[in-house]
C-alpha cells in the first residue's frame, strides 16, 4: 500500500519526520518497504499483511497514526446535498447471485460535466502511482485510495432501460474491459450486467461500453461488497488483479460501503457538478452485527507474560474503534469496529493491546524451565552413516525431490506404483521421486561437464512411494554414486554395517534392475531382508544420463539399517589365549560362491573359528583349468579354553578342506 | 685415610680406557655430549670425581700421582676433541645421503563432506537439543487437514490456493482445492508438498499430550520462481513448546538463548515486529541484533487457540510458542553464500569449501 505523505496529514496532523512514522508503523505491523519522492510528495510503501485490509487506504493508516502518536482522527463527513428526484425511480438493482455479491448500492448524479481532474486531486493520486483519467474516474479512485472500498462509476446513459443485474454469465458470454481486452467469462464469475448486456466484471474492472467520457452527463455509482473467494477466483482465472479486487479479496468494511458512496458522490457534485437524485439504492444483505469481545485482563499476563495497566488496555482498544459496552475490574467487553473483521475473539485483543503497547516491553531474559532431550535412535544412526560416507570420501548432495518422466522411470525398485504427480511442475519437474539414484546421476552428469575430476556422491533423503487412497510410504534411503569399483562400493557398505555393530549376515542376490549391468550388480540383504541395491550402471543408461565412465551406485533402506544398528554394544572378554592363521587356497568352479565356501569353512571350524578374510580370486586357464577359479583366503583359529597347537590348528585345517572339497568340490593348491 | 699409590694409578688406567673408547663409540653430537658429560662434567664428570681422590694419596707419592692424573686428563681431552671433529664429519657427509624430508606434504585421505545445509542443521538441533527440545518428524505429502485446516487455515483462505501449493495431481482432487475439505484426520483427501513444517506441530500433538517440546526440520515446497533468495523447495527448522503457563516473554527468551548459541556473543538482543501468520496469534517476525543493526531472523509467535483445539488441547489450560526458521537463509548468511541456488546445484567444488 502506497501511502502519499501529504495526503495522510489531511486525516492526522503529524508534525514529525516521515521516518519516525515509518518506524513506529513498522513496529505496530505495518513493514515499511521505501519511501520515494513524487513531485514534492513522498510515496510511502507500506506492506499490510492480508489480515489488515482495513489499512488498505489512507484512512486505514491515518487511524494507527492516530492511535499510535495519540491525535485525533479527521474523517470526512461524507455529507451529500440530494436533489428533488429519488434514485429509486430512475434505477433499479437486482441481484441474482447473493452468494457472490452480498451488496450493492447505486446513487446517481445527472449532469456533471466530466472533465479533467484538478490538480491537487491529480497529484494525489500520480504520488500513490495511479495516472489521472477524468474527474469522474479520479474520484472514484480517490475514495478507493482512500478509504479501502473499490468503487466503480457508470455512464448512467449508457446502462439499457437503467437498470443493473448482478448475475452469473450466461455460457459463452464475453465482454469488453475498459482495458479494451475481450474477456470470456466462466459460470462462476459476477457480472454486473444491464437490462441486456454485460457492463462490468463485478468487483474486479469495469466495462468499455459504459465508461466515463466527455458525452457522459449521468452517473451512477456503485458501492458494493463482493464475495471474497469468487473474485480471487475470477481475478485469477482472467489474470486480471485490479486495485478493486485486490480489496475485494481481502474483504472490505460492510459498514463503510456507504460512506464511500456519499464521499464519492460529494466530490462529484463539488468537481464535476450535477444533481443527485435523493436517497440509494441498496439491494442485499445488510451488515452483520459484531458480536462483543470479551478480554479478561488475567490473559494478558499469561499470554503475554507481562502486566498491562487495565486502564491502558481499555484506552488502546477504545482508540483502535473498538466501542467498550462493559468493564470491571477483571475484564473489558468491546463491540470490534467494522473494519476490524479480524477481531472476533479474546486472543485478537490480546495481539491488539500487545503491539500498540509495544513488544519491547516484554522481557527477553526470563527463565525457562529446563527440559530433558531425547535424540532418537535414527538421528544418531543417521549421524554415524554421514560420518562414514564422508570417511569413505563421498560428498554429501541435496536433490530436489521431484524428477521428470525419464529420470523417474529410469529407476525403481522400492515400487512398481506409478510415481505420484504434482499438479505444478518444480523446475520443470513433477514426479515425486520413487528413487534417489537418478537425482544422484543426474548431479553427477552436472559436475562432469564441470570437468570435476573425483565425483563420489551421497543423499541422504525420502522416496515417495504411493499407496492407493492414502499418503505415500516416505522411506528414507541413502544413495549414493562412485567411480571406483564394485567391491569398493560394497566395502562401503560393509564399513556402514560394520560401524553400526550390525550383527546380521549381508547376503547377495541377483539384482534384476533395467538400470544396473546384470553381471555388475546384486540386490544386497540383511538377514533375508532387502536392504538396498548395487551395481555398475548400463551402458544404454548411461547414455541416457550423459554419463562417462564406469559408473556405480548403490541405494539403501534407511529404516533396515537402523533397526538392525547395534547402537550400544556389549562388552565381550578379551581372548587369553593366541590364534593362529592358516592359508588356504581352493580351486572352484566359477559356479561356486564365496559366501556358500565361507559358510562350509565356518560350520567346520566349528568353536575354533575366529576369522576368515578373502583375500583374492585368482584365474589361469593354464594352470586351473576352464571354468576355475581359485580362492585365496586366511583362517583365523582359536581355542576359548587354551592354546591351540599348531597340530590342533592343521587338523581343524584338513577338515576344512575335506568338508569344503565334499560340499563345494574344492582342490587345495598347494 | 691414605689411598696407596697402586690403587689410584690402576684407577687412572681404567677410566682412561673406559673414556677413550665411549668416545670413540659416540656415533653423533648427542651420544658425544652425554660421555661428554659423564667424563669430563665440571660437577660430577668422573675425572673430577678422581682429582678428589688424589687428595688421599701419600704425600710422597703425590708428585706421581699428579703427574699421572694430569698425562690421564690430557688423554681424555684428546678423546673429546677426535670425537667433536670426526662427529662433525660424519654429520657433513650426511648431507648428501638420502633422508627424511619432513616438509614433503602427507598421503591425505580424500575425505568427503557433509552439505552445508546438513551442517547448519546439525548446529540448530544441537542448540536447541541443549535447551530441550526433541527432534520430531513428519511426512513432506500431506494432507490438507494438517497443512491447512488445523493450522487455523480455513477452506476460503489465499494461502490454499492451487498457485500458492504443488497439490498432487491424484484421483479425488478437486480442481482449485477449495471449497469444502474433509477434515479426518489421515484421511487421504486433496494431497500436497507440505508448504510448512507447522504440519508436523499438529501430528505430534494430536498423539502426545502437553508439555510438547519439539524442534522439526524438513524439506518444504513452495512456488517460488528460483532466484539468488528463493528456491521453490527449502528447508525450515520450528520449534514449539506447549504447556502451562508459557508466556510470549519465555518465546523471546529462548529465541535469545539460541541466537546467542548460534551465532555466538553475550550480546545479542531479540526484537519483535507484529505480523500475521494464521496458526499463531499473536504473531511476530523476529529480528536479532547483529552489527550494530537487526536482522530477520524469522516469524513466530503464541500458538493460535484454534489450532490448539483442533488437536484436542483446552486453550485455557496450556498456551505454547512455535518459530520457523529458513535454513537456507541462515546457512547463506553464515557462510556468505550469496546465491542458495548453489546448494542445489551438487558441484563439488562447491561442496568443498564446507
Amino acid at each position: 500500500m502506497i501511502v502519499s505523505w501529504n495526503w495522510l496529514k489531511q486525516y492526522v496532523p503529524l508534525d514529525i519526520p516521515v521516518a519516525e512514522l515509518e518506524r513506529r508503523l513498522m513496529m505496530a505491523g505495518l513493514n515499511h518497504e521505501g519511501t520515494s519522492e513524487v513531485d514534492g510528495d513522498l510515496a510511502v510503501d507500506f506492506e499490510v499483511t492480508s489480515n489488515r485490509p482495513d489499512c488498505l487506504g489512507h484512512l486505514g493508516i491515518a487511524r494507527e497514526a492516530a492511535v499510535l502518536f495519540g491525535l485525533p482522527l479527521q474523517m470526512p463527513a461524507a455529507q451529500v446535498r440530494e436533489g428533488a428526484a429519488r434514485v429509486e425511480e430512475l434505477v433499479k438493482v437486482r441481484i441474482d447471485c447473493p452468494d457472490l455479491c452480498y451488496r450493492y448500492t447505486a446513487r446517481l448524479v445527472r449532469g456533471v460535466k466530466v472533465a479533467p481532474s484538478p490538480a491537487w486531486l491529480a497529484s494525489r493520486l500520480q504520488t500513490v502511482g495511479l495516472a489521472p483519467v477524468n474527474n469522474v474516474v479520479d474520484i472514484s479512485n480517490y475514495v478507493l485510495m482512500e478509504c479501502g472500498q473499490p468503487l466503480h462509476t457508470f455512464d448512467f446513459g449508457r446502462l439499457k432501460q437503467g437498470e443493473i443485474v448482478v448475475r452469473r454469465p450466461r455460457p459463452n458470454e464475453t465482454i469488453e474491459a475498459i482495458d479494451h481486452k475481450t474477456y470470456a467469462l466462466g459460470p462462476e464469475m459476477c457480472l454486473i450486467a444491464d437490462a441486456r448486456d454485460a457492463v462490468a466484471i463485478g468487483g474486479v474492472m469495469g466495462g468499455a461500453s459504459t465508461e466515463i467520457s466527455t458525452r457522459t452527463r449521468d452517473v451512477l455509482v456503485e458501492a458494493a461488497e463482493f464475495a471474497p473467494l469468487s473474485i480471487r477466483n475470477t481475478a485469477r482465472l482472467l489474470n486480471l488483479h485490479s486495485d478493486s479486487s485486490y480489496r475485494f479479496e481481502r474483504k472490505i468494511d460492510p459498514e463503510g460501503v456507504d460512506w464511500a458512496s456519499r464521499r464519492c458522490c460529494e466530490l462529484i457534485l463539488e468537481l464535476c457538478g450535477g444533481e443527485l437524485a435523493a436517497g440509494v439504492v441498496d439491494v442485499g444483505r445488510q451488515p452483520p452485527a459484531r458480536a462483543p469481545v470479551v478480554l479478561r485482563f488475567s490473559q494478558l499476563k499469561r499470554i503475554l507474560g507481562i502486566d498491562i495497566d487495565p486502564q491502558r488496555v481499555r484506552e488502546i482498544l477504545a482508540a483502535l474503534g473498538n466501542q467498550e459496552t462493559a468493564a470491571d475490574q477483571k475484564q473489558v467487553t468491546v463491540v470490534p469496529p467494522s473494519w476490524r473483521r479480524d477481531l472476533t475473539r479474546e486472543i485478537d485483543l490480546v495481539e491488539e493491546v500487545a503491539r500498540i503497547h509495544g513488544y519491547e516491553q516484554i522481557p527477553e531474559d526470563v527463565r525457562v524451565p529446563m527440559a530433558p532431550s531425547i535424540r532418537s535412535r535414527e538421528d544418531r544412526v543417521l549421524g554415524q552413516v554421514r560420518q562414514v560416507l564422508t570417511a569413505c570420501g563421498f560428498d554429501e548432495a541435496m536433490t530436489l525431490s521431484v524428477v521428470d518422466e525419464p529420470l523417474s522411470a529410469a529407476f525403481s525398485p522400492w515400487s512398481d506404483q506409478p510415481a505420484l504427480q504434482s499438479q505444478t511442475p518444480i523446475r520443470g519437474a513433477d514426479r515425486l521421486r520413487r528413487s534417489v539414484v537418478p537425482s544422484l546421476l543426474a548431479a553427477r552428469r552436472t559436475n562432469q561437464s564441470l570437468s570435476n575430476p573425483e565425483i563420489e556422491l551421497f543423499e541422504i533423503a525420502k522416496v515417495y512411494l504411493p499407496r492407493p487412497g492414502q499418503l505415500p510410504v516416505e522411506d528414507v534411503v541413502i544413495s549414493l554414486n562412485s567411480s571406483r569399483p564394485f567391491e569398493f562400493v560394497k566395502g562401503v557398505v560393509e564399513s556402514l554395517l560394520e560401524s553400526l555393530h550390525v550383527a546380521g549376515r549381508l547376503d547377495a542376490a541377483p539384482a534384476g534392475c533395467e538400470l544396473l549391468d546384470p553381471e555388475q550388480s546384486c540386490r544386497l540383504l540383511l538377514d533375508g531382508k532387502l536392504l538396498g541395491f548395487l551395481g555398475s550402471v548400463r551402458g544404454p543408461a548411461l547414455r541416457q544420463f550423459e554419463l562417462r565412465g564406469e559408473t556405480l551406485v548403490a541405494e539403501l533402506r534407511f529404516a533396515v539399517l537402523a533397526e538392525a544398528a547395534n547402537l550400544v554394544p556389549r562388552y565381550e572378554p578379551l581372548p587369553l589365549y593366541p590364534a593362529v592363521s592358516r592359508d588356504l587356497n581352493f580351486v572352484v568352479s566359477e559356479s561356486v560362491r564365496w559366501a556358500d565356501v565361507a559358510r562350509t569353512v565356518q560350520a567346520t571350524a566349528g568353536a575354533y573359528f575366529e576369522s576368515l578374510t578373502y583375500l583374492d580370486t585368482y584365474r589361469d586357464p593354464q594352470r586351473l583349468g576352464e571354468g576355475k577359479k581359485s580362492l585365496l583366503m586366511t583362517l583365523g583359529l582359536r581355542w576359548k579354553q587354551g592354546t591351540l597347537t599348531s597340530q590342533e590348528a592343521d587338523r581343524v585345517r584338513d577338515e576344512i578342506v575335506s568338508a569344503c572339497q565334499r560340499e563345494h568340490g574344492a582342490q587345495l593348491r598347494a | 685415610m691414605v689411598k696407596p699409590l697402586s690403587e689410584f694409578l690402576a684407577e687412572l688406567d681404567g677410566l682412561c680406557q673406559e673414556a677413550v673408547s665411549a668416545f670413540s663409540a659416540a656415533a653423533d653430537t648427542e651420544a658425544l655430549e652425554a660421555v661428554r658429560v659423564r667424563f669430563l662434567g665440571a660437577k660430577n664428570g668422573q675425572i673430577k670425581d678422581l682429582q678428589k681422590g688424589l687428595g688421599q694419596v701419600d704425600k710422597a707419592d703425590k708428585p706421581v700421582a699428579g703427574k699421572q692424573f694430569n698425562e690421564v686428563k690430557n688423554r681424555v681431552e684428546a678423546a673429546l676433541a677426535e670425537a667433536t671433529a670426526r662427529v662433525a664429519t660424519s654429520q657433513a657427509q650426511s648431507e648428501t645421503r638420502p633422508r627424511l624430508d619432513a616438509s614433503v606434504p602427507g598421503r591425505r585421505q580424500k575425505l568427503g563432506r557433509l552439505h552445508p545445509l546438513t551442517q547448519t542443521v546439525e548446529d540448530l538441533k544441537d542448540i536447541m537439543a541443549r535447551l530441550g527440545f526433541t527432534v520430531a518428524e513428519g511426512p513432506e505429502v500431506e494432507d490438507e487437514w494438517h497443512n491447512f485446516e488445523a493450522l487455523n487455515i480455513p477452506g476460503d483462505h489465499p494461502a490454499r490456493d492451487p498457485l500458492e501449493n504443488f497439490y498432487l495431481a491424484t484421483a479425488g482432487v478437486v480442481a482449485g482445492g477449495e471449497g469444502g475439505t474433509t477434515a479426518a484426520s489421515g484421511g487421504a483427501g486433496n494431497l500436497l508438498l507440505r508448504s510448512q513444517t507447522s504440519t508436523v506441530q499438529i501430528r505430534v500433538m494430536e498423539k502426545t499430550r502437553p508439555p510438547v517440546r519439539i524442534i522439526s526440520f524438513g524439506r518444504v515446497y513452495r512456488p517460488d520462481t528460483a532466484d539468488a533468495t528463493h528456491y521453490p523447495m527449502f528447508h525450515q527448522i520450528e520449534g514449539l513448546l506447549v504447556d502451562r503457563h508459557v508466556t510470549m516473554a519465555d518465546l523471546k527468551s529462548v529465541l535469545r538463548l539460541f541466537a546467542a548459541n548460534f551465532f555466538g556473543g553475550d550480546d545479542v538482543h531479540i526484537r519483535f515486529r507484529p505480523s500475521f501468520f494464521p496458526f499463531t496469534e499473536p504473531s511476530v517476525e523476529v529480528d536479532m541484533s547483529w552489527r550494530g543493526g537487526w536482522i530477520e531472523m524469522g516469524g513466530a509467535g503464541m500458538v493460535d487457540p484454534n489450532v490448539l483445539s483442533a488437536v484436542g488441547y483446552d486453550p485455557e489450560e496450556v498456551s505454547g510458542f512455535a518459530f520457523g526458521l529458513g535454513i537456507e537463509r541462515i546457512c547463506a548468511r553464515r557462510h556468505q553464500v550469496t546465491d542458495i541456488r548453489e546448494f542445489y546445484r551438487n558441484d563439488v567444488r562447491f561442496l568443498h569449501q564446507f
